[in-house]
């Protein structure tokens, strides 16, 4: 079966445009939260008041303002994204030989879709009456306009597909882009998330108590700390470059990483709202779905974990590792939403940058450990570069993927 | 190296459906609806639609009282119960239980909307400052609250994935089963998608000028737009050997899936049907048919100006002379547009289209435009010993998808 490089890794978010602004935030564990605007009245008195926002990104260099005007804060995260994957790639967005954007495929992740713009739709048809409706806001409100922006600005003609299942929907994009990549019916897919927190987004998750309030002093994602309240959301857009290896290695391009496999299943313990606490039968399914790819937990020298500072997330997360890995040692556990929010593939960004061999630092937010969970996750000590890597996502709701990826220069 | 372990290839069966549509709670209604030519398509109650352009929709009838155990539960959207209703009646038709938790399963859904409805409540509540909001109209307000519901419901621990990709989305979710079952990822896969009336894509369609005043008219001359729909519907597939193992009898096969896009435009599709013809030719190439093997054609034929003249070239880039003869329905005509799940239902339509040997026929709606001379099926249901039949679904966005299948018995 083919196997499937990264090429390439545009990021857009709080950390800038790229992933140098991330790197530098990951190896020093410290996060960038911004305070959200709850002017709009929709938010309790006492609610969460910090994200990790986009804020007021420079996107002309990779959006023309002709064609942003024309998109919702998402698409165009998600536009900016695959234009700078596609030049980390070497590639030029609808160049290259005849039939290469048939066979392109683009699968994006998204929780929320562009919520802004049902927001504002909401507001037209509440407040001015239906018939006030603006029709741009609809074509661009819907959960696939931002996959779709990609296409048109990428021509990617093959299957174009737009995952949400929550938290897990970024790494199933990735599993299915790598997919159609390994069955032969794309050579290229261009995959990840895109996501905009705004206000109403915001207040909606505060009132399911998924935010951090800050109990331990400031709003902060604690991954697996004692002290952890809830998550701090995250926005913007992570777009990778998939392709053949051997088409990458052929045109001399330098593969970031490499996916060794992924895995899918579900918690029916997970009420729609929150983490469950099938912790057996996810790592049952975990190690089921890693032997179909010859693969072991026992193989994995790093985990990336979805570990955000969820209550109930964290506890099912750490349960599921340690199953797993029955009696034997975890590896050194990287736990990146302290600085990355949760949603728009600032998390994604960060696995592929821990398999490529950035050092990281401290675990953001992380200071006391939980002795109910019994994961340590990573203290900022130097590690040797990794050479397979289980990255975690665990949803609210139930869904579950894990990705294995495996650094460029490991033998496969 | 990517060493996912692949079973033989497998012939994938259909053994269950159940629906939700216009026409009532079951498949029953949906096929007698379908085979009488009538539309479900009507003025609704669900939303206070007097502000708004058009008054029509394809809503689905009160919940009978006899399902109302199988789809209570104090937090579901009215698309989770959509989808719980369906998927125990298709699960009930396969002769299997109504819990998975034994099995390896997984659930594929395609949906638009999800809970909106519910959501778009509680967003009114907010700009209105309606006070003590319950925030359990939020609790599956998510696209991938239907698919979720089906699998928390069954105690599937398999893979769950629900996809949004506009109107393209059903037909993609029953790709990504045929995708699982083929690969060996599961055993047993339940492919569909709900979808339920609300306010926003109501409006929003309306907007767009993009829904019809009056029933909706598939490839009709002076056609104006679609009816919006709701319902849902689930499919039970699984391998050919395992059915039979089991004693199940094959209602028949899905035998291929294909997906493109048209990279053009949002909202517009590419009008020379490129992106739609790489769609099926990609799902006939994966059936191992040639064009001149499909007997009839499930088309997606919304009622939009545009929509149905690009696909009608699409038929005409892959079947060539073969398209103006070819029988075609189009099931919008009676039941609306189920949007993220119209794909799936629609694929449900053409099982049962070879099931019964017969065509359904698209409501009347004045003569057929000369400018897409399709074989459009009238009047009552067609007669077709049918040995494969083509379903097509094309997006807002450009997504296409395309499924194949084939006639258990043939």
């Amino acid at each position: 079966m083919t196997g499937v490089a990264i090429t390439g890794l545009g990021l857009v978010g709080a950390y800038g445009l790229g992933t140098e602004g991330l790197a530098a935030a990951l190896a020093s564990g410290a996060a960038r939260g911004a305070e959200i605007d709850r002017s709009a009245g929709y938010h309790l008195p006492d609610s969460a008041r910090s994200a990790i926002l986009a804020g007021n990104l420079q996107l002309a260099p990779w959006v023309h303002p002709g064609e942003a005007r024309r998109m919702s804060p998402p698409s165009k995260f998600a536009v900016a994204a695959a234009r700078i994957a596609l030049a980390q790639a070497g590639l030029t967005p609808g160049g290259g030989e005849p039939g290469e954007g048939e066979a392109t495929a683009v699968v994006l992740a998204t929780a929320f879709g562009p919520a802004s713009f049902t927001d504002q739709l909401m507001r037209q048809i509440v407040r001015e009456g239906p018939q006030a409706a603006s029709p741009f806001y609809f074509s661009e409100c819907v959960a696939n306009a931002p996959a779709a922006q990609i296409a048109i600005a990428a021509g990617a003609r093959g299957a174009n597909v737009t995952v949400v299942e929550r938290e897990a929907g970024v790494l199933l994009a990735v599993a299915k882009g790598a997919a159609e990549i390994a069955s032969g019916r794309a050579r290229r897919a261009l995959v990840g998330a895109a996501e905009e927190i705004p206000p109403l987004v915001h207040a909606l998750l505060d009132r399911f108590r998924a935010l951090s309030r800050g109990a331990a002093g400031e709003e902060a994602g604690r991954p697996f700390d004692r002290r952890r309240d809830g998550f701090l959301a995250g926005e913007g857009a992570a777009v990778l470059v998939l392709e053949r290896e051997e088409d990458a290695l052929a045109r001399g391009a330098r593969p970031l990483a490499r996916i060794a496999g992924w895995v899918r299943a579900f918690d029916p313990s997970a009420p729609a709202t929150d983490w469950g606490t099938g912790a057996a039968g996810l790592a049952l399914a975990l190690d089921r779905g890693l032997a179909r790819f010859g693969l072991d937990a026992g193989g994995f020298d790093r985990v990336v974990s979805g570990a955000s500072g969820a209550l109930a997330g964290d506890r099912l997360e750490s349960a599921v590792l340690r199953a797993a890995w029955r009696d034997r040692p975890l590896p050194p556990v990287l736990a990146p939403k302290g600085v990355t929010g949760e949603y728009g593939g600032g998390f994604l960004s960060a696995a592929v940058l821990a398999a490529a061999g950035m050092p990281f630092g401290p675990t953001a937010g992380f200071s006391e450990p939980d002795p109910e969970l019994g994961v340590i996750p990573h203290d900022g000590r130097p590690l040797a570069p990794p050479r397979r890597l289980l990255v975690t996502g665990l949803a609210a709701g139930g869904a579950a993927v894990w990705l294995a990826l495996e650094a460029a220069g490991a033998a496969p | 190296m990517v060493r996912e372990r692949c079973g033989p290839a497998r012939r994938v069966a259909v053994t269950g459906v159940g629906a939700v549509s216009g026409f009532g709670w079951g498949i029953e209604p949906l096929w007698a609806g379908l085979s009488s030519g009538r539309a479900a398509i009507a003025g609704f109650g669900r939303f206070d639609h007097a502000g708004h352009r058009t008054h029509v929709a394809a809503e689905v009838p009160a919940l009978p009282a006899a399902l109302a155990r199988r789809t209570s539960g104090r937090r579901l959207s009215i698309a989770d119960r959509f989808a719980l209703s369906a998927a125990f009646e298709a699960l009930a038709a396969a002769g299997l239980p109504g819990d998975l938790a034994g099995e390896v399963a997984g659930v594929y859904f395609g949906s638009s909307t999800g809970g909106m409805w519910e959501g778009e409540r509680f967003i009114a509540g907010l700009l209105t400052a309606t006070p003590r909001l319950r925030t359990s109209l939020l609790a599956s307000q998510q696209v991938n609250g239907p698919g979720d519901a089906v699998a928390r419901r069954l105690g599937v621990s398999g893979p769950v994935e629900t996809l949004s990709s506009a109107c393209a989305s059903g037909g993609l979710a029953l790709g990504a089963a045929l995708d699982a079952l083929r690969a060996g990822e599961v055993d047993l896969a339940l492919a569909g998608g709900a979808d339920s009336l609300c306010e926003i894509t109501y409006g929003g369609f309306n907007a767009l000028r993009s829904v019809s005043e009056e029933p909706c008219r598939p490839f009709r001359a002076g056609r104006d737009g679609l009816s919006i729909g709701e319902g849902a519907v689930v499919l039970v597939l699984e391998s050919e050997e395992r059915a039979l193992e089991r004693g199940a009898r094959p209602l028949a096969f899905l035998a291929g899936a294909g997906a493109s896009c048209d990279a053009h435009h949002m909202t517009a599709p590419e009008p020379a049907g490129r992106g739609a013809a790489a769609a099926i030719r990609a799902a006939l190439a994966d059936a191992g048919l040639a064009p001149g093997e499909i007997d009839f054609v499930n088309a997606h034929a919304t009622g939009t100006p545009l929509n149905d003249a690009a696909e009608w070239r699409a038929f005409v880039e892959v079947f060539g002379a073969r398209a103006a003869g070819l029988p075609v329905t189009a099931t919008k005509g009676s039941i609306g547009h189920l949007l993220g799940s119209s794909g799936a239902i629609e694929a449900v339509a053409t099982v049962l289209c070879l099931r019964h040997g017969e065509v359904h026929p698209t409501p009347a709606g004045g003569e057929v435009d000369p400018e897409l001379p399709v074989d459009l099926v009238l009047g009552s249901p067609r007669p077709l010993t049918a040995r494969a039949a083509l379903s097509t679904s094309l997006a807002f966005g450009g997504s296409n998808a395309a499924l194949v299948f084939t006639r258990a018995g043939a």
